[in-house]
């Protein structure tokens, strides 16, 4: 008979975990990919997604994770395959607020700073070596 | 072989809170560049290149009022010794909300599927092994059977802690809300009748002289006023009075009509 506090969890698996973005970053740079991480720093106004909204950019244009879709998206790929080329990280000021957007699909108006930062293996490592 | 992403990892699976600054802009010596980093958990630094002391015990100590604030923020930060300024961003990876439901009736069931949707990490607790069993609560992070204002005696809570109060009956809501009335949980919801839960008030203030504000702090009847009718449709209800409480909503239509 079940005693006092008697957990129904299976014992054979371990306590549920959190899938992040930063498995699948990993995963790429064990690879040997370099990849862009883009992160909405601050907006002014009303903005698709909120600051700490992230995008993953590959090498090869792919996408994981979003910062609101749009040209303003289009904009941050297009920057995220410079910073994967240079290795060198960027701030891209995206203005939903001017006519050309106002046309596209952008749900809102507003304006994000996105910082976008090249990942590789060796730098990933570095830091822990550091520390 | 450890790296900052290996650690990120660790953190997420652990279910841990963490901190990741990273540096976004420097003016004037700031001795650093952009893109340097800080990983901080528990007050303490997990992985960097950063590699000046001085910058990493300011980060540590921004850190800790960002996590607080559950916000991921972009700070302007003066370097010490020089006349340096870094523009560093915080990103606030807070430990996932817990939410413990006492009582694993009729509305624990929608509740609990709810609840995980919404990505708390949930705990049913009950006395009852025919209620409080995985086939139930096949969702539930842990299912617990045992009397329950003891297993809340002894339970951690936490300020991301929320608990519901939804038991088969007055008498078990009672203790158990006695148990938690004076634990840090960000939240405490008690089900019940606005005459029954007047009356185990007024005991609380008779008997166990407990404040007023302490008193004032459980969310008694549960829930926001949506006109409920289904147990669905009461766990929603429930749900979205804890959103509201977590993240400050004002709970009127956003149309303002």
């Amino acid at each position: 008979m079940a005693g006092q506090g008697t957990c129904y969890d299976d014992p054979n698996t371990d306590v549920k975990k959190r899938e992040s973005v930063y498995h699948q970053v990993k995963e790429l740079l064990d690879k040997g990919e370099t990849v862009a991480v883009a992160t909405i720093v601050s907006t002014k106004g009303s903005t698709p997604r909120e600051v700490g909204a992230k995008m993953v950019v590959t090498a090869w244009g792919e996408i994981l994770g979003t910062i609101g879709g749009g040209c303003g998206e289009a904009d941050v790929k297009r920057e995220a395959i410079e910073v994967i080329r240079t290795r060198k990280p960027r701030m891209v000021r995206i203005d939903l607020t001017d006519d050309i957007s106002s046309d596209s699909p952008a749900v809102c108006g507003g304006i994000m700073n996105v910082f976008i930062d090249p990942w590789w293996k060796e730098r990933d490592e570095e830091a822990a070596n550091a520390s | 072989m450890s790296s900052l992403t290996s650690e990120l990892i660790r953190i997420s699976e652990e279910n841990a809170a963490a901190v990741l600054a990273t540096v976004i802009e420097v003016e004037g010596d700031g001795r650093v560049a952009p893109g340097a980093k800080c990983l901080v958990r528990d007050g303490r630094v997990v992985a960097e290149t950063i590699g000046e002391p001085g910058i990493v015990r300011s980060i540590v100590a921004e850190a800790d009022v960002h996590l607080r604030a559950e916000k991921s923020k972009l700070v302007e930060l003066a370097v010490p010794e020089t006349a340096g300024r870094l523009h560093v961003f915080f990103e606030v990876m807070p430990a996932p909300p817990k939410l413990v439901v006492v009582g694993a009736g009729h509305i624990a069931l929608p509740l609990v599927r709810m609840a995980k949707i919404l990505d708390f990490y949930v705990i049913v607790i009950d006395d009852r092994l025919l209620y409080a069993n995985r086939e139930r609560f096949p969702d539930a992070d842990e299912v617990l059977v045992g009397d329950m204002a003891r297993m809340l005696k002894e339970m951690t809570i936490t300020p991301s802690t929320y608990i519901v109060l939804i038991t088969r009956g007055h008498k078990y809501d009672e203790p158990c809300l006695r148990e938690i009335i004076h634990s840090p949980a960000r939240y405490i919801g008690m089900i019940g009748s606005r005459r029954r839960i007047k009356a185990c008030f007024q005991r609380f203030r008779d008997e166990e002289k407990i404040a007023e504000e302490v008193i004032q702090r459980v969310y008694a009847p549960i829930g926001l006023d949506i006109g409920t009718e289904t147990p669905a449709e009461i766990a929603l209800s429930i749900l979205a009075e804890i959103v509201k409480v977590r993240r400050g909503g004002s709970a009127a239509s956003l149309s303002g009509r």
